[in-house]
């Protein structure tokens, strides 16, 4: 059995992915509204009321509360002197190695929500892939980011 | 080192309009037509021919363009570059370093052979992003084209490191210069005939009558339509029939134009391909540039013991679509080890494959039960009892998921990993270690209960990546493939690196 990578990402992740979910749901509502006016104006079913506004509950609990929760819990990386190691994922877990030798560049980059809570994603490139690590605290991707870049130099290329 | 500044064959003015106007006859088809059946109500005359003329100005300054980017473009050889000089109102200039030059292909046009002229373009390793080749000289002599691959020998001999031994190797492979593979007229033929160039065809015929949808007036079709299948089924099968028909032959013709006197020869560590009738293409691919090899079988071909051997390389331009090369069009299957072996002498090509486990078999088809369930139940309702057809789905994905599970396996060795899979088609693909980007292994909720897990393997091909995927082996393998692929567990492979 593989052990799981060590670091997980900032706490304050979380509530980001919970914002995220906030305005996910304000969509879901908005369109559970207009489903709701639909319903006024040609139906008279009143348990189809009770169908919208559970939908939107069911959508709320899941976007605000479950799925982010899960998925921090699930987010896992390690950067190792060889590797990088990431592993995520909600239904479906995905765990990924990059080895240094491949890694071509790193990035960071920081939204407004992500800035407010002085957070920053990180996505490391290959030739042919993006990994992204999304919620670390902004001195700690500037940190990381130097650190693969370093180690991605003074991994011997083969190719 | 000569300074003296080159201009392409006038030919290339020509070559230049022809380009620009196949690029827009689609789009200008679709506004001529859409014009031709809007605008013909009480407008008057005057505005069509407004219209026409300025088509007309268009076409003149196509041609004019075309004729001012010929005479501005230049090129010569300076400080071991390749230095070009284009523009049509701003001038450009752009320089490339010989030793940068990853490859130079040719291709003969209809325009090119009247004149014993190529095409030739130039591809550097970095130039991917850009959209166009890095660069392209449209139309020179073909001793012009020979010069420029000796200027670049020139300047690359100079440069090569002490480190560098490669140029030796280089000039003992040199002697070997006979063709490995040619095809000959019958594979020609099967090739085109069992080609999924109908596929394409269609695609094409759709889109073309896409473009049309908002001229086509879908009601007085729709009523001769209800008449016409009055007349018969047997008519209307007939129809389809000598559309399909159409299709393939028009297809057959494509396919023969486009792979006639197709030959491969390896020499200087590249693989030259050669190909077609009218348009004389020959590609150029270095060996240090191949990322991965796949023999792909689509059930037909299997049936016949056929198959086709596609190389993906990396770099090129993305306007290039030729990333993924056919290395062999088509063969038999058992001519394709030796062959291979011969161009690739460190791969390992009649792998023993380890299986996928059988408790794993429910994951090929199950996922499809999502979408059947409800459309089948949904058909059989509304159009029953002939609805009742769709349940039919449900035992030939179950035949196609048993299939695909038999199918697929892996094989690993130190430097190396295969794997096979199939769609619908048969896939083996071979990749070295060093040319896998990444690898993820990737399980659902289901599989991880089952103690089943897929991996995914990413190499370069083109500009981008394209991803393999060895399907729901055991937990146990998945992880065994991981630690393979992981650096610093493999400690034995870095001793073993600095021998070759």
């Amino acid at each position: 059995m593989r052990t799981e990578p060590i670091n997980r990402i900032s706490k304050k992740g979380l509530r980001v992915w919970r914002i995220y979910g906030v305005f996910q749901t304000l969509i879901a509502l908005l369109l559970g509204i207009g489903a709701g006016v639909i319903n006024f104006f040609t139906g008279e079913y009143i348990w189809l009321y009770i169908v919208d506004v559970v939908i939107v509950l069911i959508i709320a609990y899941l976007l605000i509360y479950l799925f982010p929760k899960v998925r921090w819990t699930r987010w896992r990386y390690e950067v190792r002197e060889q590797e990088i190691e990431l592993q995520h994922g909600l239904f479906v877990v995905k765990r990924t190695l990059v080895p240094m030798v491949r890694v071509q560049h790193v990035d960071t980059e920081q939204g407004p929500i992500l800035r407010k809570y002085d957070l920053a994603s990180i996505t490391i490139s290959t030739a042919a892939t993006n990994h992204t690590i999304p919620a670390l605290i902004t001195a700690e991707a500037d940190e990381l980011r130097g650190r693969i870049s370093v180690l991605a130099r003074v991994a011997e290329d083969d190719v | 080192m000569s300074k003296e500044k080159y201009k392409l064959h006038p030919i290339s003015a020509v070559i230049n309009f022809v380009k620009v106007l196949k690029e827009m006859i689609i789009p200008l088809i679709v506004v001529i037509a859409v014009n031709g059946f809007g605008g013909s109500g009480g407008s008057g005359d005057w505005s069509s021919y407004i219209t026409y003329g300025i088509y007309g100005i268009m076409l003149i300054f196509l041609l004019v363009s075309g004729i001012i980017k010929w005479k501005r473009f230049r090129y010569w050889f300076e400080e071991e570059e390749l230095r070009i000089e284009y523009g049509l109102f701003v001038k450009k200039k752009r320089y490339i370093p010989f030793e940068r030059i990853q490859s130079l292909n040719y291709t003969e046009g209809i325009f090119h052979r009247p004149f014993g002229l190529v095409k030739v373009k130039v591809e550097t390793a970095g130039g991917g992003a850009t959209k166009e080749a890095d660069a392209e000289l449209t139309a020179i002599t073909k001793a012009a084209a020979e010069q420029i691959k000796l200027e670049m020998l020139q300047a690359k001999n100079k440069f090569t490191e002490p480190l560098d031994d490669s140029a030796e190797v280089q000039q003992v492979v040199k002697v070997e210069r006979q063709s490995i593979f040619k095809m000959s007229p019958k594979d020609l033929f099967v090739l085109a005939s069992t080609s999924g160039g109908v596929g394409v065809f269609f695609s094409g015929l759709a889109v073309f009558v896409s473009q049309f949808s908002n001229v086509i007036p879908y009601e007085a079709i729709y009523e001769e339509i209800v008449v016409f299948i009055r007349f018969g089924a047997l008519i209307v099968a007939l129809v389809v029939f000598v559309v399909l028909l159409i299709a393939w032959i028009v297809s057959v013709v494509l396919t023969f134009i486009n792979y006639y006197e197709f030959m491969i020869i390896v020499e200087d560590e590249e693989i030259i391909i050669t190909r077609g009738l009218l348009e004389k293409k020959k590609i150029t691919i270095p060996l240090s540039r191949i990322q991965g090899v796949r023999v792909v079988e689509n059930p037909l071909r299997q049936l016949m013991g056929y198959a086709t051997v596609i190389v993906d390389s990396a770099g090129g331009s993305l306007a290039e679509k030729d990333e993924k090369i056919r290395l062999l069009p088509l063969i038999k299957k058992t001519k394709i080890t030796p062959i291979l072996q011969e161009i690739f002498p460190e791969l390992q090509f009649d792998p023993i494959l380890t299986k996928i486990p059988k408790r794993s078999r429910k994951f090929f088809y199950r996922l499809d039960y999502i979408w059947m369930i409800p459309v089948a139940g949904a058909v059989s309702y509304f159009f029953y009892p002939f609805g009742l057809f769709s349940l039919l789905l449900f035992p030939l994905s179950y035949g196609l998921g048993v299939w695909q599970q038999k199918t697929a396996g892996y094989y690993l060795n130190e430097r190396q990993l295969v794997i096979q899979y199939r769609l619908f088609s048969k896939v083996m693909v071979w990749m070295e270690k060093r040319r896998i980007q990444s690898m993820t292994e990737r399980a659902t909720i289901f599989q991880k209960k089952a103690n089943v897990s897929s991996i995914i393997t990413t190499i370069k091909s083109g500009v981008t990546g394209v991803s393999t995927t060895i399907p729901h082996i055991e937990k146990t393998d998945a992880e065994m493939i991981l630690n393979w692929y992981e650096p610093h567990r493999k400690i034995s492979i870095e001793i073993e690196q600095p021998l070759d």
